[in-house]
């Protein structure tokens, strides 16, 4: 069995570098030779059944629209969870797997209903560095964030971190992103799983079990910078 | 108070912010102005002819482009030092008030005001693309901003658009005066999407044409920039070079010889002086460090590093990367992630600036071999006698273009 990372619709959901976070797994299990395969799902190509780790990034209004009714056609991203594959999904790729999303001219979208959360259009922008206690056990979480999304849980959920700086899901609960049995989403660009090395090993661990830890002082150096640049 | 006075007053703290250190000079040239006399730019563009020229991409090299073009048969005023915003603009019309012409450089989000204010004979419109999303907003939102400038444009202003750009093209094509520039695309970073329906946009022959279902689609060209030649509606034909280097260079100087031909100026004329240009505003301009000569490169944004990668690849072999993340740079770097940085492959790579670990991160993911710097000495003392590339983000590279034009 090969590990398969499908990364779907980098020209909708890819404004803010989100290709990082496909490219920076891949690395990381090719530096351990894990074997893998990265398969790009562009538009209009079929969205691959038996994925292990499908990625959604973030994108603007109309891009995020098309690309919930591209996801949302055969119940693709709901037949992925059901035969067990996990999703990490960032700021509009977060929003649409849950219930319902703004979009502009006051519109409301219908969600794919994976996540249980729903997204309000807010006022400001939350624009800026964005740093989180994590809920799990690795290290303080770094990552840009950019929306004007408020986004709530419907139902008791854990969030990815508690929010240090920043706004997160929303101004008024300083929680950033939800963790569920298979789906990781945040609200943390930049990209998250460059400046989070201890996420995306956590985040593959999750699929690939324990792994050897890995010798890239590099993501670590980075991370470090950033936490003590926003402290 | 008579605006001349004010001028004076302008000039006199421009000197005064000159003198003492403080920066150029021209913004607050331009501050002062439009403080005593919120209605200066209008009354400064009255009785001339005003070229506007915006985008996201290539707006301070095609000004300065312009401005050398319409000076082979007039005065020009213009701001040259890429200040584009509401005091640049006004500093620049303040400048030399005898010029029957103004070639002015403005901001994307400025547009709407300087139409108005400038009621200009010509607002040429370059492309739209992602640029420091944390500060201004979403191409689209952009785009929507000029379509509405332009729904309401002063009457006789003429358009010259870019027909590769679909953002461009959604913007300007509702005006009824405007004329479509082609040099050749290949696809576009931001235009997954119709801007008109929001479906899928379909991209042709390489990304060198676009279409919707809904009909929207890429106009016919009426100046078509093509292997070093342009095409004009009347059969016109001209030679296009460049002393700039560069692929966006070349297509900025064919650009600049329409507008030449669009405000009646001999566009031969103005393409033979166009190809003279070598560097504008630092760009490409030589800076010794140490023993080290480096040319200078500015990259702002997915779209021009990529340019930048590719007109530096045929440049040295050693090149030093600047990136930093202060305002003016934007102060996200996830765009590091939009570009590919293949082009370096091969060559003797180095990363500083205050964001070089972000660069390096994105380096060791390409598999490119590099080292990190603390800045440019200790670049200049790794690569020794010779001559080495520097790209740069913004604030570097202002803050080291202003030693070049000391120099
Ligand atoms: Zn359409």
């Amino acid at each position: 069995m090969t590990f398969t990372i499908v990364h779907l619709l980098p020209e909708l959901l890819g404004t803010y570098g989100d290709r990082g976070n496909v490219d920076v797994l891949s690395w990381r299990l090719k530096q351990r030779k894990i074997q893998h395969e990265v398969v790009v799902v562009h538009v209009g190509e079929d969205v691959p059944q038996g994925g292990h780790l499908y990625l959604l990034g973030g994108g603007e209004d109309d891009a995020q629209i098309a690309a919930k009714e591209i996801l949302d056609r055969h119940g693709v991203m709901r037949k992925a969870i059901n035969s067990g594959a996990h999703i990490f999904a960032v700021c509009a790729g977060f929003q649409l797997l849950g219930a319902v999303f703004p979009a502009s001219g006051n519109r409301e979208i219908s969600g794919l209903g994976i996540l249980p959360v729903e997204t309000f259009s807010g006022d400001p922008r939350s624009v800026g560095e964005l740093l989180a206690e994590p809920t799990i056990p690795i290290a303080t979480l770094t990552g840009f964030e950019n929306h004007s999304g408020q986004t709530r849980f419907l139902e008791e959920s854990q969030p990815l971190g508690r929010v240090l700086r920043g706004v997160g899901n929303s101004g008024d609960i300083a929680e950033d992103g939800i963790i569920t049995d298979q789906i990781v989403a945040t609200y943390m660009h930049g990209p998250a799983l460059v400046r989070n090395p201890e996420l995306a090993d956590w985040l593959l661990s999750r699929i690939v079990g324990e792994m050897e830890p890995l010798d890239a002082s590099v993501f670590t150096a980075l991370h470090d910078e950033r936490v003590k640049a926003v402290k | 108070m008579k605006l001349r006075i004010i001028i004076l007053l302008g000039n006199f703290a421009g000197w005064f912010s000159r003198a003492s250190k403080q920066g150029s000079g021209v913004m607050v040239t331009g501050r002062v102005i439009l403080k005593f006399d919120s209605r200066a730019a209008a009354k400064l563009s009255e009785h001339r002819r005003v070229v506007l020229i915006s985008g996201t991409n290539g707006k301070t090299t095609t000004t300065s482009l312009v401005r050398v073009a319409l000076e082979t048969a007039t005065e020009v005023a213009s701001n040259t030092t890429g200040a584009n915003l509401f005091a640049g603009v006004t500093a620049a019309l303040s400048s030399n008030l005898r010029a029957p012409v103004a070639a002015l450089e403005v901001d994307e989000m400025v547009v709407p005001w300087a139409l108005a204010q400038t009621k200009p004979d010509l607002l040429v419109l370059l492309n739209l693309g992602r640029d420091q999303l944390d500060r201004l907003s979403e191409v689209r939102v952009v785009a929507q901003k000029w379509k509405f400038a332009i729904q309401a444009i002063p009457a006789g202003c003429r358009v010259l658009a870019d027909a590769d750009d679909p953002f461009v093209v959604w913007a300007a094509r509702d005006c009824p005066n405007v004329t479509w520039f082609s040099a050749g695309s290949l696809g576009h970073l931001d235009a997954s999407t119709c801007p008109v329906c929001g479906d899928i946009l379909i991209w042709k022959d390489q990304g060198s044409s676009f279409l919707c279902t809904c009909g929207f689609g890429k106009p016919s060209a009426d100046w078509v920039l093509s292997a070093g030649e342009l095409h004009g509606p009347l059969g016109q034909r001209v030679a296009i070079s460049s002393a700039i280097p560069g692929v966006a260079a070349h297509s900025n100087a064919g650009r600049a010889v329409v507008v030449a031909a669009m405000m009646g100026v001999n566009p031969e004329v103005a393409a033979r002086a166009v190809a003279k240009i070598s560097s504008v505003d630092g760009r490409f301009g030589k800076l010794r460090i140490g023993k080290t000569i480096f040319r200078l490169l500015l990259s702002k944004n997915p779209a021009s590093w990529r340019e930048t990668l590719a007109t530096s690849s045929a440049g040295p072999k050693q090149v030093l990367l600047v990136v930093n993340a202060l305002t003016q740079d934007g102060r996200d770097t996830s765009w590091l992630w939009d570009v590919d940085f293949g082009p370096l492959s091969g060559r003797h790579v180095l990363v500083t600036g205050d964001r070089r670990l972000d660069v390096s991160a994105r380096l060791v993911v390409e598999g490119i071999d590099h080292q990190v710097v603390k800045d440019e000495a200790e670049a200049a003392k790794s690569f020794g006698s010779g001559e080495a590339d520097l790209i740069a983000s913004y604030t570097a590279f202002h803050r080291l273009a202003k030693s070049v034009k000391k120099s």
